[in-house]
């Protein structure tokens, strides 16, 4: 790490450790909040995010290594505000070359004033091209949007929308407002602690508000999935590695046959299995964000295996952290169960694991 | 000799007449080893007043009086026909317990209670500090005149929130080694001293509580089995256990279901997921796995109907049975996608009538995925099970 990213790691860490402790959250999410004001302020001021946006725009100009340290400590510390689906997800859309963006939105993600959020899945389907079936006409003025849309991650937050729909023959992605007339959002808490939203619109979108069709949106949307791949492996990443903690802490504390659980050596391998494949996805985590950010011919390889691996070992853990902890981890009250639903749908979010070991080893023969 | 095509249908148009749409909903709803409570309660009294709530009881203390083929049979169409899942743990243990263990007033008094629904018990057995060690539990009981005192407090007590009695092991004798010094308590959770704390899973639901005892009075007359003879009675059950739980059924139903979810919704390219490679050899290999574990449970089956003793075979079906559903749950976790996302409380009550932003198919998907972690740590966490096979199979330390 470069001391500058070091420094980026050390003040996230401070401040989620120092305000954003478990039964606070526990407290704020069984209240029904999606997520809290107060942090999502302090998150702004400390330029989280601002961080991917170029500096012309108003962003600190980083890459996804800077992203994905920030991205682990929110895996860590179980953080519940939708920052990276916001600025590095939907803002990636909303800033590739060739897109059409509306002035001002870009400044408000970066400030905090406005959450954008990426409703592209459809019902009873991935995400993708062909399975889109929300339609954008041509009218007076921009063009009517009418489909349905689901299951987007963070919705519950979104003060706009991006959604994706078909252009004529073309792929295409709008940006809604989320007071549009004609759209209805039916927001829910999810099983992680944060919100999600399924959509159904109807809506006028003003001719400004189509952001990009055809090729420019097919390569817009394979960067955006990428950059989804890195945000959720790294922390993904934070999650794994705090749970192998608190597996060890607790091994070592709860005695059951006149000895600390810790001291069986059954379980001490297996502890020792969870560390190593934490480190492998920590070094596929890293050299994925490296290679995005550089541009670099083997990008495409390592960001499906980071989303394979990390996929894999991110279950296995959190598993592996319940069963080795026992009853307590099967409770809402202990922290070690969160992480596995946290896992759980940062696993699920767009990219499926099943499709990127496919895609994976069409891009090895190809080469 | 019976014909069991026969039975199998009789069973059906049982099923057929007595499990009304709502009790149908209760079953599909369940994500966990319990039905909603009120449809449990419901079914049992209809299968206590057909005579089928025990089937595994002896026809003396109110059984149906089945071979283990018809046991199997029954369980199976049960499960196909979505029939809820009875509060078990009077019916599977305390039950058979009573009936080794128990005197003539004892067995006269709770049995039928039993059967009809009327007491539900909930077994106090884990402590904070008594997991798989279970022998170094602390709950105390003192002995004055014709009464125990109860102090301490048990976790884990499945539906104590729902149950008016409660069978305890506790500890009556500090002096001996551990086993040695416990004893079998029937209490009732209405005695004074008595708070049932729930607790809420990870799924976000109540199901399981701790079980406070303060000063608790338990009369003599509620001791079973000999006082310090506890641990003998509690591992009676192993022995009655046997050829019980078939996981077969319960995994085929997952099986079809998964295929169900995988054929409905699309991959990426427009088909449907079960046409994903990767994802369709995943389910391969489960599916081979599945076959093994039922040809085993068959063999185990045969050698109950042999009048033989499947020994090992027991033990390791538990650890393939519980691994292996997990196994489906994650195969059905992936067949639905961000589907198992959104957390709707109301999604899993069987009389909520409104919409949900899930699915019909993978409504209970990420809450039995979630709660089925457990099938791993209770009745014997899998790495015990691992042990047992070790030292008894293996003669291995």
């Amino acid at each position: 790490m470069t001391e500058e990213q070091q420094m980026l790691r050390d003040a996230a860490e401070r401040y989620l450790r120092d305000n954003y402790d478990f039964n606070t959250r526990r407290a704020l999410v069984n209240a029904g909040h999606y997520m809290s004001q107060e942090h999502w302020q302090t998150m702004a001021e400390m330029g989280w995010m601002a961080m991917p946006f170029s500096e012309e725009l108003g962003g600190l100009g980083f890459g996804m290594q800077e992203c994905a340290i920030v991205a682990e400590q929110f895996g860590r510390h179980l953080v519940i505000e939708p920052v990276m689906d916001s600025v590095v997800v939907a803002g990636s859309l909303l800033t590739y070359e060739g897109a059409t963006t509306p002035t001002a939105i870009v400044e408000q993600m970066a400030t905090g004033e406005a959450v954008v959020i990426v409703a592209n899945a459809e019902p009873n389907a991935a995400p993708s091209f062909v399975n889109t079936h929300s339609r954008l006409q041509a009218v007076e003025g921009g063009y009517r949007l009418v489909g349905e849309k689901v299951f987007a991650a963070g919705g519950g937050s979104a003060t706009h929308f991006i959604v994706t729909a078909r252009l004529g023959d073309q792929f295409a992605y709008v940006l809604v407002d989320g007071n549009a007339q004609g759209l209805v959002v039916n927001h829910y808490p999810t099983y992680d602690g944060r919100s999600g939203a399924n959509l159904i619109l109807d809506v006028l979108i003003p001719e400004d508000h189509l952001i990009a069709s055809g090729e420019t949106a097919i390569l817009a949307f394979a960067r955006a999935r990428a950059r989804v791949i890195l945000m959720a492996s790294a922390e993904t990443l934070g999650a794994m590695e705090a749970a192998l903690e608190a597996t060890v802490e607790y091994t070592k504390q709860r005695v059951q046959f006149g000895q600390p659980l810790a001291s069986f050596q059954a379980l001490q391998h297996r502890m020792a299995d969870m560390l190593i494949q934490v480190e492998m996805c920590r070094s596929l985590v890293e050299a994925a964000c490296r290679a995005h950010d550089e541009g670099s011919e083997d990008e495409a390889k390592l960001i499906l295996a980071t989303k394979v691996k990390t996929s894999t070992a991110g279950r296995a853990i959190t598993q592996e952290a319940i069963q080795l902890h026992g009853g307590i981890a099967t409770t809402d009250e202990y922290i070690v169960g969160h992480y596995f639903k946290r896992v759980a749908a940062l696993d699920s979010w767009i990219v499926s694991r099943d499709e990127a070991l496919d895609k994976f080893i069409m891009v090895v023969d190809a080469a | 000799m019976t014909d069991y095509a026969q039975f199998r249908q009789e069973v059906r148009e049982f099923l057929a007449k007595e499990l009304t749409p709502d009790l149908v909903l209760a079953g599909e709803l369940t994500t966990s080893v319990f039905s909603d409570f009120e449809a449990a309660l419901k079914w049992h009294k209809i299968l206590h007043r057909k005579g089928w709530v025990a089937p595994d009881w002896p026809e003396e203390f109110g059984g149906p009086g089945w071979d283990i083929n018809q046991r199997y049979i029954f369980q199976e169409e049960c499960k196909l026909a979505n029939a809820p899942s009875i509060v078990m743990m009077a019916i599977q243990m305390l039950g058979p317990m009573l009936m080794h263990y128990g005197t003539e007033e004892q067995k006269a008094f709770y049995l039928p209670r039993i059967l009809s629904g009327e007491d539900i018990w909930c077994q106090g057995y884990s402590e904070p500090g008594a997991g798989s060690d279970l022998a170094s539990l602390k709950t105390t009981a003192e002995r004055h005149g014709e009464e125990y005192v109860v102090n301490g407090t048990k976790i884990w007590t499945s539906m104590a929130h729902h149950s008016n009695k409660i069978f305890c092991l506790v500890r009556t004798n500090k002096e001996v080694k551990p086993q040695a010094g416990i004893s079998f308590l029937l209490i009732d959770l209405d005695s004074p001293g008595i708070t049932v704390d729930p607790i809420i899973s990870l799924d976000g639901h109540v199901e399981q509580c701790q079980v406070f005892f303060d000063n608790v009075k338990v009369p003599v007359a509620n001791l079973v089995g000999a006082e310090n003879d506890g641990w003998s009675v509690a591992k009676f059950l192993l022995e009655f256990e046997r050829g019980g739980h078939n996981f077969t059924i319960d995994i085929k139903k997952q099986l079809a279901k998964l295929r169900q979810q995988a054929k409905t919704v699309k991959a990426r390219d427009g088909r449907p997921k079960l046409h994903d490679p990767v994802f369709r050899h995943r389910l391969a290999e489960a599916e081979i796995e599945a076959m093994a574990l039922e040809q085993t449970e068959l063999r185990i089956k045969g050698a109950i109907n042999a009048g033989g003793n499947p020994g090992a075979l027991s033990s390791l079906v538990k650890c393939v049975g519980t691994e292996l559903g997990q196994r489906f749950n994650e195969l059905s976790v992936d067949a639905v996608g961000q589907a198992v996302t959104p957390y709707f409380e109301d999604a899993l009550n069987p009389r909520y009538e409104g919409k949900s932003p899930i699915p019909s198919y993978a409504i209970t998907t990420m809450a039995e995925y979630i709660n089925n972690r457990a099938a791993t740590i209770y009745g014997g966490t899998a790495e015990i099970q691992r042990t047992i096979i070790a030292k008894q199979i293996l003669k291995l330390g």
